[in-house]
C-alpha cells in the first residue's frame, strides 16, 4: 500500500473526468429526493430540511477530514476518536473550568489539531502504514477520553452552543454555511497554494515529489493535522446539535468519513480530491439516511444501504482510475 | 523475510508472559485460582479465533475489517436457525461456518475483481454485514439456545473449557497448512511478492480468495465460540473485536505487507493481551484502560519493528 504508484493523469483530463463525475452524482442525488418527496411529502418541510442541513455541514466536514488525507494517500482512522477528545475536552474546559466559550473551543480545535499532527509525526518517522498507526491512535485517544472522563457527558454547557445548534437562516442552518466556507478554504488550499500542490503531488508520486524537492514528510504531517482539526471541528458541530458533550460522538463517524469523499470521486490511492464531490457524496448520505428515517419503514436496513452505495461507488471509481490510465497513457503517447 | 525468519518474536513474546504471569500469581492471591484460569482461557479461545481470522488476510497482504460484522452476522444466522426454525445444534453450527466463508468469499472475490483495495472493500461489506444483522433482529437478541449447545459452552475439564478445543485444533491445522503444504506457502508467496509469484505460476486471485474465505472461515469460529458462551445470540458479537484483530498479529510480527505471519507468535500475543486484560480486572484497574493499553502496545510493536528493520539495515 506504501508503494510508490505510477504517476496518473494530467491535470486537464482530472477536470473533466471530475465533472462529468459530479453530474452523475448530483444526477443520483436528485433521483433520490424525487423518490423520497412522492413517498413522504415531510421530507421537503421546513424542519425537515433544516434538520437535513445541519447533519449534512456535520457530514461534509467528516468527509473533508478524510479526504485530506486521502490526498496523500494515507488513510486516518482515528477521526471520530480526535473528534470525541475534542468534545469532551471543551465540554470539560466549559463546565469544570468555567472556561468562556470561544477560548474552550479554540483549545479543542487545539488538541484535535495536535492530535493528527502526532499522527502525522509517527508515520513519518516509524515509516509504518498509516492505517496501523490510526487504527493504534484512535484506540488511544478513545482510551485516554474513558480514562479521563469516565464515559460521563457534560450537559451544563453555555447556552450560546446549544443556541447555534438551533439557529436557522431560513431552512438552513449556519452549520452547512460554516462547512461550505471550510470547503472554499480547502479548495484555496489545493488549487493555489504551494503547499495544496504538494499534499497532492506526494499523493501521485511519492518518489517524484522527493526528487522535485517536495518535503514529503512535512506534506503528510500537514495533512495529518489538518484532517485532525477538520474531525475536531465536526466533533464540535455535533455537540452544538446535542447542546452536550457525549462520548458516543464519533463512534458512527468511519464509514461516512470514507464514504463521502470517495463517492465524490477522490481517488483513494491519493493525488486528486474533489471539494464538490465530497459535499455531493455527504448530501448523498444525508438523503439517503433522512429519506430512510422519514419513511420509518427500515430504520435497521440503513446500514445495509450504506455499505451498498459504498461498494458500488468503489466499483465505479476503479472503472473511473481505468479510464483514468488509458487516458493519460494516451496524453502521453 | 530471511531477516525475519533469523529474528523470531516468540522469545520475547514468552518472556513478557512469564513476568506478567509472575507478577499476577504473585500481588493477586486469584489469579491462580482454577476458576480464574478458567475464565481467562474461555476469552483467550474466541481472541485466538479472531486473531487468526485476521492473520490469514495479512498473510496474503490484505487487511480485513469485517471480521467483527461478519462474526455478528454468523452468530445471528446460527442463533436464529436454531431458536426460531428449531434446527439441530450440528446442522446451525455448520451452517454458521459456511456462512462465515461464503461472507469472506465474497469479501475475495470483490477486492481481486474490482481491484478495490481490501480495506475500502471489507469496510464497505462490514456495513452491508452489520446491516443485515440489525435488519433481521432489530438489535434484539436470540435468548433460547439448545441447553446442549449452552452446556458445552461452559462445561470444563478442571480449569481447561472444552471451548479451548476448536481454537487449538485450529491453530495446529493453519500452522501445518502454513508451513507444511503448498497451498500455504502460496499465500505467503502473493503476500511477500506478488509479481514473483504470478510469475512463478501461483494463481494470485484465487489464493486472495482463498485467504478471505478463510478468515471469514474463522471469524464464523470465533462467533460461535462466543454464541456458545454466552448462551444467547448477541447482534453486538463481534463488535469490539477490530483492534484485537489487528493487535495480536502484529504484536506477534506479523508484516502488514504480508508475506508473513507466525502461528505460535499470534497465539502468544493473544496469551499476552488475555493476561493484560485479565490482570486489569485483578488487580481493580479501570477497564477503560483496555482500549488505551490495546492501541499503545501496537505503536510499540510498529516502532519496535522499525527499530529492528533499521537494526538489520545497518548491521
Amino acid at each position: 500500500m506504501t508503494a510508490d504508484k505510477p504517476a496518473t493523469a494530467g491535470r486537464l483530463s482530472i477536470l473533466s473526468l471530475a465533472s462529468s463525475n459530479l453530474f452523475g452524482l448530483a444526477a443520483i442525488v436528485a433521483v433520490f429526493w424525487a423518490i423520497f418527496v412522492s413517498l413522504t411529502p415531510n421530507i421537503a418541510s421546513s424542519f425537515s430540511l433544516f434538520a437535513i442541513s445541519r447533519s449534512l455541514g456535520i457530514d461534509i466536514v467528516v468527509g473533508f477530514s478524510t479526504m485530506v488525507v486521502l490526498a496523500t494517500g494515507g488513510m486516518n482512522l482515528a477521526i471520530g476518536s480526535i473528534g470525541v477528545c475534542a468534545v469532551m475536552f471543551a465540554g470539560y474546559l466549559m463546565q469544570e473550568l468555567g472556561v468562556p466559550s470561544p477560548l474552550a473551543l479554540l483549545a479543542a480545535l487545539m488538541l484535535g489539531a495536535a492530535s493528527g499532527w502526532a499522527n502525522g509525526v509517527t508515520i513519518v518517522t516509524t515509516g509504518a502504514n498509516a492505517f496501523v498507526v490510526t487504527l493504534a491512535s484512535a484506540s488511544l485517544f478513545f482510551g485516554a477520553m474513558l480514562i479521563t472522563t469516565h464515559g460521563t457527558p457534560f450537559e451544563g454547557l453555555p447556552p450560546e452552543l446549544a443556541d447555534f445548534g438551533r439557529m436557522r437562516w431560513g431552512f438552513v442552518s449556519p452549520m452547512l454555511a460554516l462547512a461550505l466556507a471550510i470547503g472554499v478554504a480547502l479548495a484555496i488550499l489545493f488549487h493555489f497554494t504551494a503547499l495544496g500542490r504538494e499534499i497532492l503531488s506526494v499523493g501521485a508520486n511519492t518518489r517524484a515529489a522527493r526528487m522535485s524537492g517536495v518535503r514529503v514528510g512535512r506534506a503528510i504531517v500537514v495533512a495529518h493535522t489538518l484532517s485532525g482539526l477538520l474531525a475536531a471541528v465536526a466533533g464540535l458541530m455535533t455537540m452544538a446539535r446535542l447542546g452536550a458533550a457525549i462520548p458516543a460522538i464519533g463512534r458512527d463517524w468511519l464509514l461516512p468519513s470514507f464514504l463521502a469523499p470517495v463517492l465524490g470521486g477522490t481517488l483513494l490511492s491519493g493525488g486528486a480530491v474533489s471539494i464538490g464531490g465530497t459535499i455531493l457524496g455527504a448530501l448523498l448520505i444525508a438523503t439517503l439516511r433522512a429519506g430512510i428515517l422519514t419513511l420509518q419503514v427500515a430504520n435497521f436496513w440503513l446500514q445495509l444501504f450504506l455499505g451498498l452505495v459504498l461498494l458500488c461507488s468503489v466499483a465505479l471509481d476503479r472503472y473511473r482510475g481505468g479510464y483514468l490510465e488509458r487516458k493519460s497513457a494516451r496524453v502521453r503517447a | 523475510m530471511n531477516t525475519r525468519l533469523l529474528e523470531k518474536e516468540w522469545p520475547a513474546l514468552a518472556v513478557a508472559i512469564a513476568l506478567g504471569f509472575g507478577f499476577l500469581a504473585a500481588t493477586s492471591p486469584a489469579f491462580l485460582t482454577e476458576f480464574n484460569i478458567y475464565v481467562l482461557l474461555r476469552s483467550f479461545c474466541i481472541s485466538l479465533l479472531v486473531a487468526f481470522s485476521q492473520m490469514t488476510t495479512l498473510a496474503v497482504g490484505q487487511l480485513n475489517v469485517s471480521i467483527g460484522a461478519l462474526g455478528g452476522l454468523v452468530a445471528i444466522v446460527a442463533g436464529g436457525l436454531m431458536e426460531k426454525l428449531g434446527v439441530p445444534i450440528g446442522v446451525a453450527l455448520a451452517a454458521g461456518l459456511a456462512l462465515g466463508a461464503l461472507c469472506g468469499f465474497v469479501n475475495g472475490v470483490l477486492v481481486t475483481r474490482t481491484g478495490i483495495d481490501g480495506f475500502i472493500v471489507t469496510l464497505a461489506t462490514a456495513s452491508v454485514f452489520d446491516g443485515i444483522n440489525l435488519g433481521i433482529t432489530k438489535s434484539i437478541p436470540f435468548y433460547k439456545m439448545p441447553a446442549a449447545l449452552v452446556a458445552f459452552g461452559t462445561a470444563r475439564f478442571h480449569a481447561l473449557p472444552y471451548l479451548l478445543i476448536p481454537p487449538v485444533l485450529a491453530a495446529i491445522a493453519l500452522a501445518i497448512f502454513l508451513a507444511r503444504t503448498s497451498l500455504g506457502r502460496y499465500l505467503l508467496a502473493v503476500g511477500g511478492n506478488p509479481q514473483a509469484a504470478e510469475l512463478s505460476g501461483v494463481p494470485r486471485a484465487r489464493i486472495i480468495v482463498l485467504a478471505h474465505s478463510l478468515s471469514g472461515f474463522l471469524a464464523a469460529g470465533a462467533a460461535l465460540l462466543a454464541l456458545a458462551q454466552l448462551g444467547s445470540a448477541q447482534p453486538t458479537i463481534g463488535s469490539d473485536w477490530l483492534i484485537l484483530s489487528f493487535a495480536a498479529p502484529i504484536i506477534g510480527g506479523a508484516a502488514l505487507g504480508g508475506g508473513y505471519v507466525s502461528v505460535l507468535a499470534t497465539a502468544l500475543a493473544v496469551v499476552l493481551l488475555t493476561l493484560i486484560q485479565n490482570g486489569l480486572v485483578l488487580e481493580q484497574v479501570d477497564p477503560f484502560w483496555v482500549e488505551f493499553l490495546l492501541g499503545g502496545l501496537i505503536l510499540a510493536a510498529v516502532g519496535f519493528d522499525r527499530l529492528r528493520a533499521a537494526r538489520a539495515g545497518g548491521g
